[in-house]
């Protein structure tokens, strides 16, 4: 066994076998191979727009002036159309990893909107929290939602460049809806 | 390859002249039936589409083609004859004018792609206002908007 054993470099080196040679192609123990780019910022507008529809449900459930629900539950639903078909472009393999963002379940679908009627600018209501987008926290206020929306409508457009032109004409819809909810939102 | 894109970049553009060049017609239709504020915001939305039309005609004359002309008559979808009429020919000359820079937006230099869909940005705003509502995806066809079956 031991003269086997030592005499084993003899033998491989006698056949020009060098180690690395003996096995070509990706290797088995690195994992599974990262998603296209295009993928990943698919994933990243998502979540993006998760963000968005938990801020406005945030805002709708957090005591904003009762008269300006329905307009707010309009633009809503629109960022959900937004979300269906943003998620309906990600592809998964079956077996493939997804990033926990993109992977959540789908907030209940409300009717397509027939559009939303421009909301009359006023008072905001109580100040809350600023920024724009991001996870909701503290009182949510339409300046915030303005934001929010001009943000997104901004990120869209810098995100266009390396995707595919498909998906960078459902970006650049999306941006164009997000622009004319600041309108809306009195902006 | 290059010059496959550069001739994707100059029909887009083209699409684009054609649409401003019928929202400027149909703008001067609408703005005959408003007045007061309202026929100001026409005025301005004419002049905005004026210079977008400037603009886009030096980009396609920068790629060494030659602009699309103007028509002499453009043909509305519909009669106009009140107010309520103009604004809606107004939308809907807003909406073809975001739909054409949706084109320009599936081209491959990334400046055109960006400049494309801040335009879009600005028509679905003049659409949102004169049709009074928002919507969901502006410039995509209403079939291609529908989500689709899992």
């Amino acid at each position: 066994m031991l003269a086997s054993a030592a005499a084993l470099p003899v033998l491989l080196g006698t056949a020009s076998c060098r180690s690395e040679e003996l096995f070509t192609g990706p290797d088995p123990l690195a994992g599974p191979p990262r998603p296209a780019p295009g993928v990943i910022t698919l994933q990243a507008v998502i979540a993006a727009e998760q963000d968005m529809i938990q801020l406005y449900r945030s805002a709708i459930g957090g005591g904003l002036a009762a008269a300006r629900a329905p307009g707010l539950e309009a633009l809503l639903a629109e960022h959900q159309q937004h979300l269906a078909r943003l998620r309906a472009r990600l592809i998964v393999p079956p077996g493939a990893s997804v990033s926990p963002a993109a992977q959540a379940s789908s907030p209940s679908q409300a009717p397509p909107a027939q559009g939303s009627p421009s909301l009359s600018p006023g008072a905001s209501g109580a100040s809350g929290a600023g920024g724009a987008g991001g996870p909701a926290r503290g009182r949510v206020t339409i300046a915030r939602l303005r934001a929010a929306e001009r943000a997104s409508a901004a990120g869209l457009v810098q995100r266009l460049g390396p995707v595919e032109p498909a998906l960078a004409q459902l970006f650049a819809s999306i941006a164009a809806s997000d622009a004319t909810h600041v309108t809306a939102l009195g902006g | 390859m290059a010059t496959v894109t550069a001739a994707g970049a100059v029909s887009a553009l083209q699409a684009a002249l054609a649409a401003e060049d019928a929202a400027i017609f149909g703008y001067g239709v609408a703005g005959a039936h408003l007045s007061g504020t309202i026929q100001a915001v026409a005025e301005q939305d004419w002049t905005r589409h004026n210079e977008a039309r400037d603009t886009l005609t030096a980009m396609i004359s920068g790629l060494g083609a030659a602009p699309v002309a103007a028509l002499a008559f453009y043909r509305l979808p519909f009669a106009v004859h009140d107010a309520a009429s103009a604004a809606e020919l107004a939308a809907y000359l807003e909406d073809g004018v975001t739909r054409a820079y949706l084109g320009l937006v599936a081209v491959s230099d990334r400046r055109l792609r960006a400049f494309g869909a801040l335009a879009m940005q600005v028509c679905a705003q003049r659409a949102a206002f004169w049709r009074g509502s928002t919507q969901a995806f502006p410039g995509l066809d209403p079939e291609s908007s529908r989500t689709p079956a899992n």
